[in-house]
Order: C-alpha cells, then sequence, then structure tokens
C-alpha cells in the first residue's frame, strides 16, 4: 500500500443552505429558458418548502399501477342490473367497442359479491376484503374513461398524456415542477416487478423531451433495490470525495465546452445525486429495521403477497424520507382479465390488496396520509359483457377492454374520505355522470400537489408542452377534501 | 426469482417521428395529433372511408366526394358540422367520445384562420406510394462548390442540404480526435500509443480505416450491434429461464460472418434459410438459430397460443430486422396504420409454420448436423399442414386459408415461392431470396440505415426498425437511396465497403456540433467495458465458445431462492473477455449491463436507449469492476511510466482518452496526485463524462 497524507476537505463551490435555487438555476440553464419562468418569477424561495403554483394539498404521490385494465364492475362498482340481465345479449349495441368482437358473450354478472363497508358504506366486492376495511380513507373516481381501447396507447396515455411514446410521464413533470423534498434520493422512483417490466417497458417512465434528471429512477426489481451503495473497497470517504470533486470539475469544463448536450449535465449530476444516495438510500431500503408486525401488515410474511408488500413497504419509506414520486408496476398486466376472470381477478387481488390495505393503514398512523395521495388505478376498464374462450364454457369467460368506463380511486394528499365520485350507466359500460377524463385525473393530480396544468409547461420551439397537451382539462375540484 | 417476461408482444407501429414543429406551428402541432387522434384510422392511408383523408393538409382540402373544408368559414365546413354535431347519426367520430370544446374550437380556428398548412407536408396519395416502398433510385450526385465536401459522394449529398438549409458545415475533427472516433467506432476498443505515435507522424486515416476493419475486434464490436437486432440472448427467460443450448454458436456465427465480410445479402439468406440451401454448410445450418432466439415458455398455460406467440416472435423481428415493417401488429387485426392486412400477416406466417422447436418436455434439443449440435429449428417435412387466418389473433378461431406471401403492398406480384426440397417446403427459401432481390426495396436500405445509426448517431430514417407509413420520413432521401443503390449494385453488399465510405466522408469527419449530420451519442455499455479492459491491459482476447459470467454483486441475487447456483461465476482470466462473450440471461442481465441501457432482449431493438439514472454512477464509482480495472491500470502506469506522476498522467491520459492532458488538466491530477494514489486517478479517468461520450 501507499502512504497517503492527510486529507484537507475539498473546498466547497457553494453553500448548501438554497439546494434548490441550484438545482433550478442548472435546469433553467440546460434548457435554454424554459418553463420555469413562470416558477422563478413567483418568488418560490421565499415560501419554505415548495416550488407550487398555489397551496398543495399534498406533498408526495404513490401511484400503485394497475396495468392491463382492472375490472371496474368486479371490484368497486357494482351492478345490480347485471344480475337482472345476466345472459342477455348486447353485443349489438356496443360491437364498435369491442377488441375481440367474435368472442363476445352475453351480458355477464359479476362473480364475486359486493357488500357496504365502513362509515362511508362504499361498495366494494368480496374479492377486496382488506381493501374494503380501508374505504373511509378514498374518493373512489367511478366515472373514468379514457381514449383508446388498445394497452399500448392508452398506457401512454395514463402515464404521459399522449397516446404516443416520446412525452415525459406524470412523474417527470411531477418532480419537474416541485423537485425533490430530499436531495439525497431521486425526487421520482420507480419500482417495477421483479417478475418483469410492464407493457411499454421502461418508457412509462422516460422523461420524453424533459431532460434526463426527470426520468423514473428505476431501482432494482430483484435483489437490493439499489447496488453499490457502499464502495466494493476500502477507502476514507474524504478521498471518494475529492475523487468526485475531481471527477465534477474536469466533467464541468467538458461540458461547458458542449453547451448543446443537456445529458452531459445530467451525468454530473447522477454522480452527485449518487454521492448523497450513499448517505441516505441504504438507510432508507433497509427494511431490517422495520418490525415484525410491519411485515404482517404489509403482507410480506406471506410468498403471495411478499413481493408487493415489499414495494410497498419502500415506498411508504422513501415518501418517509422526501422522494416525491414513488411509482409501483406489476409485471406484464395481470389486471387484463379476457379469460376466467372469476379466478384471474382474483389472484390480481392476491397479490396485492392486503400489502395496498397494509400501506393505506401504516401512511396513516404515521402521519403521512394527509401530505401523501396515493393513486390506484389502471389504463382503462372492462366491458359488462362476457369475453367467451374458445370452448364457450361461460364459466371460465372474462371481459374485454372497455375505454369508456374505468375506475380509480385516490387516498390522503386533500381529497376527500369515504367518497365516491361520478357514476356509470346501469350495466357499467359508460362513464355517465361527472365523466373524468384521463386529462381532468391529471390536472386534478398536478392541482392537489399545487401546480396548475396550464403553468407547467416546457417551451419547445417556441411551443408550450404540457401534460394535459391541447386537451382540455377539468380540475375536478369536487372531491377535494 | 426470476424475472418473468412479458407474454405479450409489444405493438411499437404507431411511435411519432421524433422530429416535427415547422413553421406552421398551430397546423403541425395542434391540429395534426388531434386529426391523428380521432380520424385517421378510419381517413388516413390505409384506410379512407368515404374517400376522404385528414392526414395531410393537401387531401384535407381536397376533401371527399365534396369538400370537407372550406378555409375561412368553419360554419360551411363539413369536417366542422360534423364533430360539433349534436346528432349523434351524424357526429363524428361515429364511435367512442367526441372531440372536447377545446379540440373543436381548435380546428374551428385553423379553419377559419384559412386553413393553413406547410407546403412541404409529406405524404403518400397511396400506401404503395410510400417513399419506402417504391424501387431503389440511383440519384445524380449533387453538384457543389467546395471541393473539401466534394471528395465523398456522400458528403455531395450532405453538403447540399447543408446548404439548402443555410447551415454552416462545422470544422474537420483533429486527428487525435479522429483516430480515437474510427477505433471506437470500428473496433468498440481506442486506440494503443503506437497508433496514436503512427498517427502523428502520419495521419493516413483510410488506410487506419482499412486495417480496423480487417481486425478481428471489428467483428466483436459490430456483431453486438446485429445481436440487438435480433433480440440475441442465451437464455429462454420466463420462469425457468433455461439456457439454450449451444446458442453461442450463432453469437460467434455472426462475428466471423462480419469479419469474413460475407455479402449482407448471402447473410440474410442464411440466417432465415441457411438450412435449405442447396450448398448448405455446417456454418447456414447455424445461422437458422437466429429464428429461435426468442423467448420461450417451456411450460405455458395455453400452448396453443404459446405456437402463435413463438411464431409472432420470428414474423414480428423478421419484419423489423430486415424489411422495416412492423408486421407483428396485424396478428389480430388488419394494421390500423400500415397497409399491412390480417391476411398478409398469416401469409407470412406460413412461411414459418412448418417449423418445429426440437425438445423433450420442458428441455429443449438441438439439431445434430454432421456431428455438430446446432440451436436451430427443425423442419422436417417438404409437405407442411395448411396455415389458417386467425380471426382476430385467436388460434380456435380458424378463417380461410392461406399460402406463403410476402406483404401485398411491397410487390406488384408475388415472388414465385420453390417448390418442395426433400426434406423442407423451402418457402423461407423462397422468402429470403426475395428479400434480397431488386424486387425488395427495403431490405438495403434498412441495413444501409442500420449502418448509419451507427456510425453518426442519429440514422437516415430515425426509426430504424419502422420504414412504414408512420415511420419518420428520411431526412435525406436522395442519400439513403444512392447509398443502398451504391451498396447493391457497386459494393455487392459488402459491409466492409460501406463502413469504409462512411467513413471516409468529410461528413463523418466533422466536428460534433448541433447542426453537424454527426451526433454525440455515449458509447454503448459493451464498449465502455471493454475500454476499460484494455486501457488497464486486463483484456483477455480469447474469442468464441459459451458465454461468460463475469461476477456481480451478491446483493443482485440474495433474494433468489437459488443463489448459489443461478450465477456460477467463471474463471477469474475469462471474466476479462469482452462483453460480447458475456451470457445474456434474460431474468438476469449482469447488473452493469443492464443499468447501462443493455439492449432489450425481448424484441428487436433498433436502437440504444440512453438512461442517465445515479444507479450507473453508484455502479461505476463503487462498484468491483471499476476498482479492479483502476488497480491493474495503474499497476500498468508504473510499470510503463516509471514513478514520475508527470509522465505517468500523460500515459493514462493518452491511453484513455487519446489525447495529451491540457495544461489545466495536467494540474489538477498533478495536485490530486500529491495526495492521493494512481489508482484513485485511474478510477477518476473511468468515470469521466469524456470516456463514455467520445468526441
Amino acid at each position: 500500500m501507499w502512504n497517503k497524507p492527510p486529507f484537507p476537505a475539498p473546498p466547497q463551490e457553494a453553500a448548501p443552505s438554497l439546494p434548490r435555487r441550484g438545482f433550478f438555476q442548472s435546469v433553467a440553464a440546460g434548457l435554454n429558458g424554459a418553463a420555469l419562468t413562470y416558477l422563478l418569477g413567483h418568488d418560490l424561495y421565499a415560501a419554505e418548502d415548495s416550488q407550487a403554483h398555489h397551496h398543495p394539498r399534498a406533498k408526495s404521490v404513490i401511484h400503485l399501477f394497475m396495468n392491463g385494465g382492472p375490472s371496474q364492475m368486479d371490484l368497486f362498482d357494482p351492478k345490480p342490473e347485471l344480475d337482472r340481465h345476466h345472459g342477455e345479449a348486447y353485443f349489438d349495441k356496443i360491437a364498435g367497442e369491442v377488441e375481440f368482437p367474435d368472442k363476445a358473450g352475453a351480458l355477464m354478472r359479476s362473480p364475486f359479491k359486493f357488500a357496504q363497508h365502513g362509515q362511508s358504506g362504499m361498495w366494494v366486492s368480496d374479492v377486496m376484503p382488506h381493501l374494503a376495511t380501508q374505504v373511509d380513507k378514498m374518493t373512489m373516481i367511478r366515472s373514468m374513461h379514457t381514449t383508446n381501447l388498445t394497452h399500448e396507447p392508452a398506457l401512454y396515455k395514463f402515464h404521459s398524456g399522449t397516446e404516443f411514446t416520446g412525452h415525459p410521464s406524470l412523474g417527470s413533470w411531477v418532480s419537474y415542477g416541485l423537485g425533490s423534498e430530499n436531495e439525497n434520493l431521486p425526487a421520482y422512483v420507480v419500482l417495477d416487478d421483479p417478475l418483469g417490466l410492464p407493457v411499454n417497458g421502461i418508457n412509462n417512465w422516460q422523461s420524453g423531451f424533459l431532460p434526463a434528471e426527470y426520468q423514473g429512477t428505476r431501482f432494482r426489481a430483484t435483489g437490493s433495490p439499489v447496488l453499490n451503495l457502499n464502495r466494493g473497497y476500502v477507502q476514507p470517504d474524504a478521498v471518494s470525495d475529492y475523487e468526485r470533486d475531481l471527477i465534477g470539475r474536469l466533467d464541468q469544463a467538458f461540458a461547458a465546452r458542449r453547451s448543446h448536450l443537456p445529458q452531459l449535465k445530467s451525468r454530473i449530476g447522477t454522480y452527485e445525486l449518487a454521492s448523497r444516495m450513499q448517505l441516505e438510500a441504504a438507510e432508507a431500503l433497509d427494511l431490517s429495521q422495520e418490525t415484525e408486525a410491519m411485515f404482517q401488515l404489509y403482507g410480506i410474511d406471506h410468498p403471495e403477497t411478499e413481493s408487493y408488500g415489499r414495494r410497498c413497504l419502500i415506498a411508504r419509506r422513501l415518501i418517509e424520507r422526501g422522494v416525491r414520486f414513488v411509482q409501483l408496476f406489476i409485471n406484464s398486466q395481470i389486471w387484463d382479465n379476457h379469460d376466467a376472470i372469476a379466478t384471474t381477478l382474483a389472484a390480481a387481488c392476491r397479490r396485492t390488496d392486503k400489502p395496498t390495505a397494509g400501506l393505506l393503514q401504516d401512511l396513516e398512523q404515521r402521519g403521512l396520509l394527509d401530505s401523501t395521495l396515493v393513486i390506484w388505478g389502471g389504463e382503462m376498464g372492462r366491458l359488462p359483457i362476457a369475453q367467451l374462450p374458445a370452448d364457450k364454457n361461460e364459466s371460465n369467460a372474462g371481459r374485454d377492454h372497455n375505454k369508456n368506463a374505468m375506475v380509480a380511486w385516490l387516498a390522503g394528499g386533500g381529497v376527500k374520505s369515504g367518497f365516491v365520485y361520478g357514476e356509470t350507466d346501469e350495466l357499467g359500460l359508460s362513464a355517465v355522470e361527472n365523466r373524468v377524463s384521463v386529462t381532468d385525473f391529471h390536472a386534478t393530480l398536478l392541482h392537489l400537489l399545487g401546480l396548475h396544468h396550464e403553468e407547467l409547461f416546457i417551451t419547445r420551439n417556441g411551443l408550450k408542452d404540457k401534460l394535459t397537451g391541447v386537451n382540455e382539462a377539468q380540475v375536478i375540484r369536487e372531491i377535494f377534501g | 426469482m426470476n424475472r418473468l417476461l412479458p407474454t405479450v408482444s409489444l405493438c411499437i407501429g404507431m411511435i411519432l417521428p421524433a422530429s416535427v414543429i415547422q413553421a406552421a406551428v398551430d397546423y403541425e402541432t395542434e391540429i395534426k395529433p388531434l386529426l391523428r387522434q380521432h380520424c385517421i384510422s378510419c381517413h388516413g392511408v390505409a384506410k379512407q372511408e368515404a374517400e376522404l383523408r385528414l392526414d395531410a393538409g393537401v387531401l384535407i382540402l381536397e376533401g371527399g366526394s365534396k369538400p370537407v373544408v372550406i378555409p375561412g368559414n368553419s360554419e360551411e365546413s363539413e369536417l366542422f358540422q360534423r364533430i360539433s354535431s349534436g346528432d349523434k347519426s351524424v357526429r363524428m367520430p361515429p364511435e367512442g367520445s367526441p372531440l372536447t370544446t377545446r379540440e373543436i374550437e381548435l380546428l374551428k380556428n385553423w379553419i377559419e384562420a384559412g386553413a393553413v398548412f406547410p407546403a412541404e407536408e409529406v405524404f403518400s396519395r397511396s400506401p404503395h406510394e410510400h417513399w419506402a416502398f417504391q424501387p431503389i433510385s440511383n440519384p445524380e450526385l449533387p453538384e457543389i462548390n467546395c471541393n473539401e465536401w466534394s471528395q465523398n459522394p456522400i458528403d455531395r449529398f450532405v453538403y447540399a442540404k447543408y446548404q439548402a438549409e443555410g447551415i454552416e458545415p462545422s470544422d474537420r475533427a483533429s486527428s487525435s480526435v479522429l483516430l480515437r472516433r474510427v477505433h471506437l467506432d470500428l473496433t468498440g476498443l481506442p486506440p494503443t500509443i503506437q497508433e496514436q505515435d503512427q498517427f502523428a507522424e502520419k495521419a493516413d486515416l483510410n488506410k487506419v480505416i482499412s486495417e480496423l476493419l480487417s481486425r478481428p475486434e471489428y467483428g466483436e464490436r459490430w456483431a453486438r450491434h446485429w445481436l440487438d437486432v435480433v433480440r440475441y440472448a442465451d437464455t429462454n427467460g420466463y420462469e425457468r429461464d433455461a439456457e439454450k443450448p449451444f446458442v453461442w454458436r450463432y453469437r460467434d456465427y455472426a462475428i466471423k460472418s462480419l469479419n469474413d465480410d460475407k455479402p449482407f445479402d448471402q447473410f440474410v439468406l442464411e440466417q432465415l434459410a441457411g438450412d435449405e440451401l442447396p450448398d448448405r454448410t455446417l456454418e447456414t445450418m447455424i445461422a437458422t438459430g437466429y429464428l429461435r432466439l426468442g423467448h420461450w415458455a417451456d411450460e405455458p398455460a395455453d400452448p396453443k397460443t404459446d405456437r402463435y406467440d413463438q411464431l409472432d416472435d420470428i414474423i414480428s423481428t423478421t419484419g423489423q430486422a430486415f424489411l422495416g415493417l412492423t408486421i407483428g401488429c396485424a396478428r389480430c387485426h388488419d394494421h390500423k396504420f400500415e397497409p399491412i392486412s390480417s391476411k398478409d400477416y398469416y401469409s407470412f406466417l406460413a412461411v414459418f409454420n412448418p417449423l418445429e422447436r426440437p425438445r423433450e418436455g420442458r428441455t429443449e434439443k438441438t439439431v445434430n448436423f454432421e456431428g455438430t449440435e446446432v440451436y436451430a429449428w427443425n423442419e422436417t417435412s417438404p409437405a407442411p399442414n395448411p396455415t389458417f387466418l386467425l380471426k382476430r389473433g385467436s388460434p380456435s378461431n380458424l378463417g380461410e386459408q392461406v399460402e406463403p406471401a410476402v406483404p401485398g403492398v411491397l410487390v406488384d406480384q408475388q415472388p414465385e415461392f420453390p417448390s418442395a426440397g426433400d426434406e423442407t417446403c423451402r418457402r423461407r427459401l423462397g422468402l429470403a431470396n426475395w428479400m434480397i432481390s431488386q424486387e425488395n426495396p427495403l431490405t438495403a436500405r434498412v441495413i444501409v440505415n442500420r449502418v448509419w445509426q451507427q456510425h453518426f448517431g442519429e440514422g437516415i430514417v430515425s426509426t430504424a426498425n419502422d420504414f412504414g407509413v408512420m415511420g419518420a420520413a428520411p431526412s435525406n432521401p436522395e442519400l439513403l437511396d444512392w447509398l443502398s443503390y451504391w451498396f447493391i449494385h457497386d459494393a455487392d453488399w459488402s459491409l466492409k465497403k460501406l463502413h469504409a465510405l462512411m467513413l471516409s466522408s468529410r461528413s463523418w469527419q466533422s466536428l460534433k456540433s448541433p447542426t453537424s449530420i454527426n451526433r454525440y451519442r455515449r458509447l454503448e455499455v459493451e464498449a465502455i467495458r471493454d475500454s476499460m479492459l484494455f486501457v488497464s491491459g486486463s483484456l483477455n482476447p480469447k474469442r468464441f465458445g459459451p458465454g461468460v459470467k463475469p461476477p456481480i454483486p451478491l446483493a443482485a441475487i440474495e433474494a433468489n431462492t437459488d443463489k448459489g447456483s443461478v450465477w456460477q461465476v467463471s474463471e477469474p482470466e475469462e471474466t476479462m473477455r469482452r462483453s460480447i462473450y458475456v451470457l445474456i440471461k434474460r431474468g438476469l442481465i449482469v447488473p452493469m449491463f443492464e443499468s447501462l441501457d443493455l439492449a432489450d432482449t425481448v424484441s428487436s431493438c433498433p436502437k440504444r436507449q440512453i438512461t442517465t439514472i445515479a444507479p450507473q454512477a453508484l455502479t461505476m464509482f463503487n462498484g468491483q469492476l471499476t476498482q479492479q480495472l483502476a488497480s491493474s491500470f495503474a499497476e500498468r502506469l508504473r510499470a510503463e511510466a516509471g514513478s514520475d506522476p508527470a509522465r505517468q498522467i500523460q500515459l493514462a491520459w493518452q491511453l484513455s482518452l487519446s489525447h495529451h492532458p491540457s495544461d489545466s488538466e495536467l494540474e489538477q491530477m498533478t495536485q490530486f496526485l500529491e495526495k492521493e494514489s494512481l489508482e484513485e486517478l485511474c478510477r477518476v479517468i473511468f468515470n469521466l463524462n469524456e470516456f463514455y461520450y467520445p468526441e
């Protein structure tokens, strides 16, 4: 080994007292005069902890995304008329709205039993026994609808506001608008499933035309969520700091000569964040600090719920530490129940019901629910008629895609509790009352976080690009608590 | 637990061209997307209800049987009347949600303002007229008045476009930049000190190009690009994620084929139909492993559907890899945006339907050819079972019987498929022969564009797997055609000649700048890792053979139930081999590779995605590999430069970045070395922007 002289602290470049000012300045520079003019013009730094457009109701988001299109009339939107008309032909009236017409069967009642729960008496089917105990924390939106009944475009629509790839995701917009509450962790974390990526893969959390630092940081799905948090070698911190400082100085010089390449700056940012993550991420992700009771609450003690429960618990720990937006994905599309909905939907619920309920309880116990908006939902809904398997055996029937009605619920983060908003028609085919488009949903979500959908934009080629795009957006104020 | 792969095939035919936004902003950014979203699946190039198309300004004004837009008068315009009508029997679109009031307002305002659209808007009158479906032309070289740019035909097209757009071309890059660029581009490794010295003495770039093209490292670099396109992996994915026996012979085949400069048409022929060639050899048999590279469920829930999933994998990959077409999207219905029908899909499927996967239960078997185990499909009968169109993609819902055919939009007349051979029906041979024939306008264009994309950072067509109607328009169509024509007729499909032509152009030799045609792109993870191995003197040049397993952080597998057996690390010297020999296990990608954006192994990857996230920095700064190679690099520097820090820094810089450090860099490094060790300096170098983003 070689000798090292005692190491002096590396020179501090700037006092860290106003971290987010630096954050915004470098962003603005990187974007060539982009989006934040509104924000910067409103003396954000006067406010203690927000760059928001108006007073935020929620500080952070946990987005439990349910790939595939959960069936609204089998979970949260009971349709007694379906029981009454079970077996009646209906296809002719909706032929244009069916993806697989040749498999279309008659109207089909839910194989599950509904009951009212909680103080609010909200209806939930018996396939979600744990969430049923949490209804008094939720705003149930039964009147959502989307624009496309094919998964890929519908997923893009839900995650980025357009049916095409290349646009920033929800989490990117939010972290672009609000930054992180914790400089030591990414603002936007994605926890995908060890069993595989969702449809559209990593495009679900891309930053599109926003700079790379706003893309979702994907934590690993198996083993440790983040590898190499500790150095694989022994070395004093001060030495590593000096190394990083040198990398930073050389990289800054290299990037300064290539100012048209924002990715170089973003890359420098990843080293800064990586170094700060070392301080906190290991602790944040260390589930051994949790009690046995917590493991039980989230279902981590049971093989079927272990994986999702673990990610829900990690999500809570990240939110607790100031991560702005945590998004959970499930492999492939377990909610795409074309076949045997009685068993396939039940299986999807068994994987997620208990962990989700545990998360809500835990957030409330810790006083985090007021400031954390939990979102549950998929990219589309399902049809009231049966989709028949090849042998036409009704007991193995499922349901086809439906873009005209879908369900989503919100909890915490300033929304009403035990509240149902909107209605579908008597069969659950279309949202009819207080309809909520995906765009409305986005605008409402931004509003809860203190952002206005018309004011959160980036200027590209002289145009303002927004999450809500050219679509008309209504903030659904009726659900605010 | 292992990662399962999604069982759905992704339909990515609808990717918007990344370009857009032109002068007439309202039409391009507000009207066109709106029409695209609501109208053009029925009123577009693929389908024209009421003979009306709404996918281009000219066509909107033309209307259907009568005009639908009267510029300046929205009230009289039927388009406006129909979208805003309260009467459901009249209102458009006929199904689904009506347009929002905001969208209706936008259309109204656009019509009122005169329905203006850019004059240069590109569109095809009929799908048959789509540029990529036309025969490859042989355009005249543009006349330009600049000697420096008249040397190479590519430059005349590029310069003419610069001139037309009023762009000032960037300067030629310095010779040290060019030497590094050419080495990394062709071999994925930086130049040695000797090579740098020689080049400093006599900068004969063309000589270097041809010399590099003759090195085996060329194939090891470029075969990896091909493996991206053909979704290569060493295992099957899904729960068991078993290794594909002897699949690495296909990987080696790709490397050797490129090193031998096998004509690309022959390369296509062998991969699709190497077993059906009259003069088949072990090599051409191995080539057909291409067809079996996809993921595979050894215990599928629904075997019937699974069979069609496997065929869909072949069809989708073949469509994208060789034709730049998203044929896979026509599995369940006629393609919504491309002129490809379900019948086209199943006729294409009929070509591959006779294939059978050799297996015994869940265990895959190989084909034995002259005593060698070959990972390929079996085709055992010259008279295969008939193929039927599956209505809505359902295996239990047979439609009409179909015969093997190529997508109708590409040909006036179907190619003649050869009669059955002794062992096989030779349909793949028929398809492959057509693919490489002059009747097919796509294969040459698609590969030329791929090579261009890799050298210049962005393709002439930016959607390298999608040359269809929804793909991006070529940024320089004449250049693409000229190159493709030249590639077939003058270069006889020689990829090495194509590389040499591109790299000897002034265009490629320009400094990268915001307006320059060549772009910065981060090196692929393989080239990053290989460069680290190389400059630290650790690279084991051993070629070919079974995939190797380098060490991975234990934390990556600590949750696996089979953590003791899932990743048995290879012998230390084996782990120092080039990255193309690293085993790609679909369920457990080497974390460094995964973090730094290895190609997706589920389907054909047209271009590496580049993410920039903190876990990458953790991997490269804290990881074991960097630490180990930084040590080796430091050892090498001490051995070759002695103990003088200034000389060590000089050498380190030259080896890793191919130039001398600037005064300021030297000073900062020297200061660093006064306090810290050479090992640490080497880790710094392996993390620099400049190491990842070559000039």
